[in-house]
């Protein structure tokens, strides 16, 4: 779903700085241009773009569809004005030089992020000794270590092995592996894979470690500050639809239709993501240290990529955040 | 046996020929067609149609053919209802049927997003992709390998670059195509020149040389220089080779298409296999494969078929019979 890696784009967005700060001009009049990709909490989009929301609303907006490392490259070239990320890429695409706003928490991870385990294990603690694949320095590396830090483990007390999370189902079911952190729908396959595996700790069990937004760049946030305002109160109505038990199913069909999947399999993928409307997100939109706040999240993973030297130095993590959109009336 | 061996020696090349070709493809399929539907040949799991008392087993689910004996005996020694299956093949290798079903379906299924595409004018996009990439790659490529390959000063000076670039991964330039040219179809397009360019300028430029170098040294003899040997030469000397080159590098094109796709908004072919592989229809996958395969042998056959017309004189690549 999300191929949330990050060295290759940080290089790339590294190069296309530049190249960025010149496609400001002229942009007064033009339709905001997002980029979207395949994650629940993203797709959700979709709802509002069938049904005609944005007209109504009277804001002028273009969704293009990309994969997930396509949508930050080229928001790192400057070719978007707002793009759906987590808060960790967020600030790995902005070390690069892409700078950008998260105006908007979409949603959080809420059991999409997954450890699964071979029977036999039942928990994190476990897995001390054991062998554990995951793509490192990314997202589910930092679910990993989080699990274990909470089991009294440190990351030295297992062994990891790094594979890219398409291919962990794969890597998964060899002899010598126990467990796997990854996220779905790949984490499905990784337990259809290997016949008695489970899920021994999710996203769920830590909501808030990983934060989806929508970053946009700091002069378009400026400058179309009502639009994006607009933007926002759309967003409330697109949470409320897919929430409600009555047209829930409607937008279901919407956003299977977009990822290609029956709605029956979408599901499942949903409800491992929690949306958030304006109202929860104002709640999360505060500062705090732990992942029950933005700012604790994000400056976990800033932490956690400079210690897996995504980057090298921390961000400057309140040039990111601007709570105003959230809590603007 | 007899039969057999007037039909297998027939003395028709045509007839032989177009047996031949269409053994070449019967023989893959066939070994697919075993490989899916012969139980015992390869199988290496076992699809549970009802769990018995196996506490994790649900119906539907792949597994080894080990696992799934172990457990049946575990449970059986304990005087418990065994499971029941049908040996399987992996996810990852679908059966004909349920590909030509997917292949089928694939073109009779309407988009089910308000702004989504048939899987036909998905397709057409991504030929647009490879038509406009080859396209501007030979409007370069083409004159390049002719003059590199007839004048040496001129080869000295630009083989070693090319041959150094043309081992650069295409896809390694995709963020700076975005930055450049934008997100839309440019960036692809521009895949497809670098992946196809490099390769063209220098497999042109060998062709050239290979023209008899007595027709050149007559030609200059007689006085013709420049644009004129180029073009009254050179070119007549080599185009029916020109043409099967052309043909190989379009074919080589393709090849670059699926990486290309993946730069930019989410288009063509490429969005429809990546996507459907995601989420493990595998079916879907194979069938956008043959799908690939089938255009672009098609076109190359139909390139032969022209060239034959074309080039009658051209005996070279006549297949001995």
């Amino acid at each position: 779903m999300k191929t949330r890696s990050s060295f290759s784009r940080w290089l790339a967005s590294g190069v296309l700085a530049a190249s960025a700060a010149l496609s400001f001009a002229a942009q007064a009049a033009e339709p905001l241009k997002i980029g979207y990709s395949d994650w629940p909490g993203w797709v959700a989009w979709q709802v509002a773009i069938d049904k005609g929301w944005f007209k109504e609303a009277g804001v002028d907006v273009k969704f293009e569809w990309f994969d997930y490392s396509a949508s930050m490259d080229a928001f790192a070239a400057g070719k978007l004005d707002g793009v759906t990320m987590t808060n960790g890429d967020t600030l790995v695409t902005g070390s690069g030089g892409a700078k950008s706003v998260m105006i908007l928490i979409t949603d959080y991870s809420n059991g999409n992020d997954i450890v699964v385990a071979k029977q036999g294990i039942k928990s994190i603690a476990d897995l001390k000794g054991k062998k554990i694949v995951v793509e490192q320095g990314l997202v589910d590396h930092l679910l990993l270590v989080n699990a274990l830090k909470k089991a009294g483990l440190k990351e030295s007390d297992v062994t990891l092995v790094n594979a890219k999370t398409n291919e962990i189902p794969q890597a998964f079911a060899a002899k010598d592996i126990s467990a796997a952190a990854l996220w779905q729908p790949v984490a499905r396959d990784a337990l259809k894979a290997v016949p008695g595996s489970k899920a021994i700790y999710t996203s769920a069990d830590e909501p808030g470690l990983i934060y989806d937004v929508l970053a946009v760049k700091p002069a378009s946030a400026k400058a179309r500050r009502a639009d994006w305002l607009k933007l926002m109160k759309v967003w409330d109505r697109v949470v409320a639809y897919i929430a409600d038990p009555k047209t829930q199913p409607d937008a279901v069909k919407i956003m299977a239709a977009k990822s290609g999947v029956s709605p029956a399999e979408y599901l499942p993928l949903l409800n491992g993501t929690k949306l958030l409307s304006l109202e929860a997100a104002k709640k999360v939109y505060i500062k705090g240290s732990g992942f029950d706040s933005l700012y604790g999240s994000t400056k976990i993973v800033d932490a956690f990529n400079v210690a897996n030297k995504v980057y090298k130095a921390p961000e400057n993590i309140d040039s990111y955040l601007d709570a105003s959109f959230t809590n603007a009336k | 046996m007899n039969s057999f061996s007037q039909w297998w020696g027939a003395r028709n090349p045509r007839v032989r020929g177009t047996l031949l070709t269409a053994g070449s493809f019967l023989i893959p399929i066939l070994i697919w067609c075993l490989v899916s539907y012969v139980p015992f040949i390869w199988h290496p799991k076992v699809l549970v149609e009802t769990p018995g008392a196996v506490d994790y087993f649900t119906t539907g689910m792949l597994v080894d053919r080990e696992e799934f004996a172990d457990q049946s005996a575990q449970v059986a020694a304990l005087g418990q209802e065994r499971p029941t299956g049908t040996s399987a093949n992996p996810i990852y290798l679908p059966a004909p049927h349920r590909v030509a079903k997917a292949l089928y379906a694939g073109f009779t299924t309407p988009p089910q997003s308000s702004n989504g595409l048939w899987l036909h004018q998905s397709l057409w996009h991504s030929i647009q992709i490879i038509f406009w990439g080859f396209l501007i790659s030979s409007l370069i490529g083409v004159p390049l390998g002719l003059l590199t390959g007839t004048y040496g000063t001129l080869a000295r000076l630009n083989e070693p670059f090319i041959e150094f670039f043309r081992y650069l991964p295409a896809p390694a330039f995709g963020a700076l195509a975005v930055a450049v040219l934008g997100i839309y179809d440019g960036p692809k397009i521009a895949i497809i020149v670098i992946g196809t360019f490099f390769q063209q300028v220098l497999v042109i430029a060998n062709t050239t040389r290979k023209l008899d170098p007595t027709i050149i040294e007559a030609a200059r003899t007689l006085g013709t220089r420049g644009l004129r040997l180029i073009t009254k030469v050179v070119v007549p000397g080599i185009l029916p080779d020109l043409y099967r080159d052309q043909r190989i590098l379009l074919g080589w094109a393709w090849t670059y298409l699926i990486v290309a796709e993946l730069i930019g908004t989410s288009s063509g072919i490429t969005w429809y296999i990546t996507q459907q592989a995601r989420y493990q229809h595998f079916d879907n996958v194979y069938a956008a494969i043959i799908l690939i395969g089938i255009i672009g042998f098609g076109t190359d056959l139909i390139l032969a078929r022209m060239g034959r017309s074309l080039f009658p004189w051209d005996r070279s690549r006549e297949q001995k019979s």
